[in-house]
């Protein structure tokens, strides 16, 4: 018997279904950050607001690597329906500890991904997720930077628009 | 025609001669392209039996799948369904692009 689907297709289909739900994931965080823009934008906190623009089009990016690759892969990419976007934070530092959990979050499924693509020797998909373990690490480490300025700042209302300051776009 | 496996009701067949799928529904053959047959696993998975046991949500049991962008069209049962399934999972594992070990199916 020829392998067909093997020649049609090159990666498992047990990782396409798992990378099909990091497509939403990416998906849910773009529109996430696009929630917490629209929050500091309402407060006036201009620059973190643009980082979280910035954020919320770098997650799109990632989400359309990730359909681009299974679509490159002969697989079927979906389309992600994205629903339970919070709105709603008490405060700058509130917003960007979500932001911190999101990223985890994300970091725990990517690797999750690659721990079973390893076990079905889906050499391939690693290899693609190696890129994302990285980008987890800065991502994690940006918010962390970001927080620790509560910290060393303080969080009444002139500490929290010299932190707002001090936030650029990709930091 | 190579048989892949078969289920209670249906069997997935693979040609010799060119590179198509067949799976015979009993009612018809159906003639799938490797794409289609992934998009019919895609919608065939995406069906949460759970809401069959739930009068509420699925209050006569039955499942409209369409395949091969609307060129079949089938009503099917609970039971069907559960076969459906269970002839996606299985071939999928026997055509060797699922992380489902083949030998341990058998
Ligand atoms: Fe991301
Ligand atoms: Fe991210």
């Amino acid at each position: 018997m020829k392998d067909i689907a093997r020649q049609q297709m090159s990666i498992k289909v047990s990782s396409m279904d798992l990378l099909n739900n990091q497509i939403k994931l990416e998906a849910h965080a773009s529109a996430t950050y696009l929630a917490m823009a629209s929050w500091c934008d309402q407060n006036a906190y201009t620059n973190s607001a643009e980082f979280f623009y910035a954020q919320s089009a770098e997650e799109r990016d990632h989400m359309m690597k990730i359909f681009k690759f299974i679509a490159d892969s002969g697989g079927i990419a979906i389309s992600p329906t994205v629903e339970n976007i919070n709105h709603d934070f008490s405060n700058l530092e509130e917003v960007f500890e979500n932001a911190l959990d999101h990223e985890i979050m994300v970091t725990k499924s990517i690797h999750k991904i690659l721990a079973t693509a390893r076990n079905d020797q889906d050499y391939v998909v690693e290899n693609f997720l190696q890129w994302f373990v990285q980008e987890q690490l800065e991502e994690e480490k940006s918010l962390r930077n970001i927080l620790d300025l509560f910290e060393l700042m303080g969080r009444d209302g002139i500490a929290l628009k010299l932190i707002d300051e001090r936030i650029t776009r990709g930091e | 025609m190579t048989s892949v496996y078969q289920s209670k009701f249906y069997t997935l067949y693979q040609s010799n001669t060119d590179r198509y799928f067949y799976i015979d529904f009993g009612q018809k053959v159906v003639k799938l392209s490797f794409c289609q047959l992934l998009a019919l696993r895609q919608k065939v998975n995406s069906i949460a039996i759970e809401t069959h046991f739930d009068a509420d949500l699925n209050k006569h049991g039955f499942e409209l799948l369409m395949l091969c962008n609307k060129e079949h069209l089938f009503l099917l049962n609970t039971l069907e369904i559960l076969d459906l399934k269970n002839l996606v999972c299985y071939g999928f594992a026997l055509l060797g692009i699922s992380s489902e070990n083949a030998k341990a199916v058998y």
